[in-house]
């Protein structure tokens, strides 16, 4: 049976540089690309989240082990898709029309590669048709709108109904974030899911795409 | 100690020229890496690994020249001040303010930067995929707009008179005061000639730019005034003091 326990150590102390070499020795062993994710990467980012939401990891930590796990992703992706395993759902990122905040919104897109999902992030100031033409282009099951002043909240809820005008509302799930955001406003423009940081956004990603 | 009350008091004679006007073309700074790790949430207490400390100081000094801080500020006499609201410079600020800057008879509207070049390369390191570089320069960013504010306070000393101190800093945005204050501020004082601008959204450029104001006043009376932070609710809020 083979031991993951080099790579679960290596995505769990952000080394990325040892998270591929641990990646490269178990695919030179015939290790199967789905087992080093369902028994050493994703295990070892539900740790990191755990710990992060335990208080002893802090965002630098949950961005390095997400580093780790990119570059070991990105080793195994061709891999992957040979075997018909799809990412864990695309999800189109960006900060609200108005605003141009965007480290939160990176630090998600981070998390969520890490995470194993593939994320097309359309940079800041995104119009509402911009959201639209992304979601119908890809195909994606999530997108993520972030905002991070209370005046440019309102192009959150706009977005929204440029989703329901486009019959395309019911096809995906969002998920919003930001420092004014709270799950109140999220409940009342209709939204899936609030983010309260960078740190659940993995996991409230994975409830989305139901898995 | 309780506030002390507010009354309303008018001050004749002042008008809509400010008292003084001072551009500080460069604001000395000083940024340590213990304040990055705290800026990146790290409490005074953890002990961050020895792979974001190192990062974090190499980042650093390839920040530094990226930095350039800068200011301004605008001096007025207060013509009215009441319990809701501060009139300076011909123009009146509403909210929560005027209670906060109790006794003080002047005030300053203040504006400082730290460019726009920091922020972008915070953005050019996400692009990248070095979601940590990202986040580090963005906090060394923001970090650095706070001690440029508290440098520009140095300068603004120098209009202190005998006797005076100053009240507690505020921005749109925090302790009562609504972001949409942030129009009259930038009518007050000259942000265009340190290069920072607001978009329609209330949104400053460049985004690690503080602006606020801050009362003088003699120092018994301002002195005794509780922080709002003492009866805020914002708990986590990054500006309790």
């Amino acid at each position: 049976m083979a031991d993951f326990s080099r790579l679960r150590e290596a995505v769990l102390t952000g080394n990325a540089p040892a998270a591929v070499a641990a990646t490269r020795q178990a695919l030179d062993a015939g290790v199967n690309p789905v087992e080093l994710v369902n028994q050493a990467i994703s295990p070892a980012m539900e740790e990191v989240g755990r710990l992060y939401e335990a208080g002893e990891y802090f965002v630098p930590e949950l961005l390095l082990a997400a580093r780790a796990t990119k570059e070991v992703f990105q080793l195994i992706r061709p891999l992957l898709a040979q075997k018909d395993v799809p990412p864990a759902a695309r999800v189109v990122l960006g900060t609200v029309q108005g605003d141009l905040h965007d480290i939160g919104k990176n630090l998600v897109g981070a998390m969520l590669e890490g995470g194993g999902f593939e994320v097309i992030d359309l940079g800041v100031n995104v119009a509402p048709e911009k959201f639209v033409l992304a979601v119908e282009e890809k195909q994606a099951q999530i997108v993520g709108l972030s905002a991070l002043l209370t005046t440019t909240m309102p192009a959150m809820k706009k977005t929204l109904e440029v989703f329901r005008t486009a019959g395309i509302r019911g096809r995906v799930k969002v998920m919003i974030g930001g420092a004014p955001i709270t799950q109140s406003y999220a409940d009342s423009i209709g939204a899936d899911a609030f983010g309260q940081n960078a740190g659940a956004a993995v996991a409230i990603a994975r409830k989305l795409a139901g898995r | 100690m309780s506030p002390a009350r507010n009354t309303p008091r008018r001050v004749t004679g002042a008008g809509k020229i400010p008292l003084a006007v001072e551009i500080l073309s460069r604001l000395t700074i000083a940024l340590r890496v213990p304040d990055i790790l705290r800026s990146l949430g790290y409490p005074r207490e953890a002990t961050p690994p020895a792979q974001v400390v190192r990062s974090a100081r190499q980042i650093l000094t390839e920040a530094r020249p990226w930095l350039q801080p800068h200011g301004t500020y605008a001096l007025y006499a207060v013509t009215r001040l009441t319990a809701h609201s501060l009139e300076i410079g011909g123009a009146t600020i509403a909210g929560n303010i005027s209670e906060i800057l109790h006794g003080a008879e002047r005030v300053a509207v203040f504006m400082v930067t730290v460019g726009s070049e920091i922020s972008r390369q915070a953005e050019a390191r996400c692009r990248v995929g070095d979601a940590f570089a990202g986040l580090t320069l963005d906090a060394i960013g923001s970090w650095a707009a706070e001690a440029a504010a508290e440098a520009l306070m140095k300068q603004l000393g120098s209009q202190l008179r005998p006797g005076e101190s100053f009240t507690l800093r505020y921005s749109p945005g925090y302790c009562g005061m609504n972001l949409k204050q942030q129009r009259t501020l930038f009518k007050l004082a000259p942000a265009g000639s340190v290069g920072i601008s607001l978009l329609p959204t209330l949104l400053m450029q460049p985004l690690k730019s503080i602006s606020g104001i801050v009362g003088l006043g003699p120092r018994k009376v301002v002195g005794i005034h509780l922080s709002p932070c003492e009866r805020c609710p914002q708990i986590g809020c990054h500006m309790r003091r």
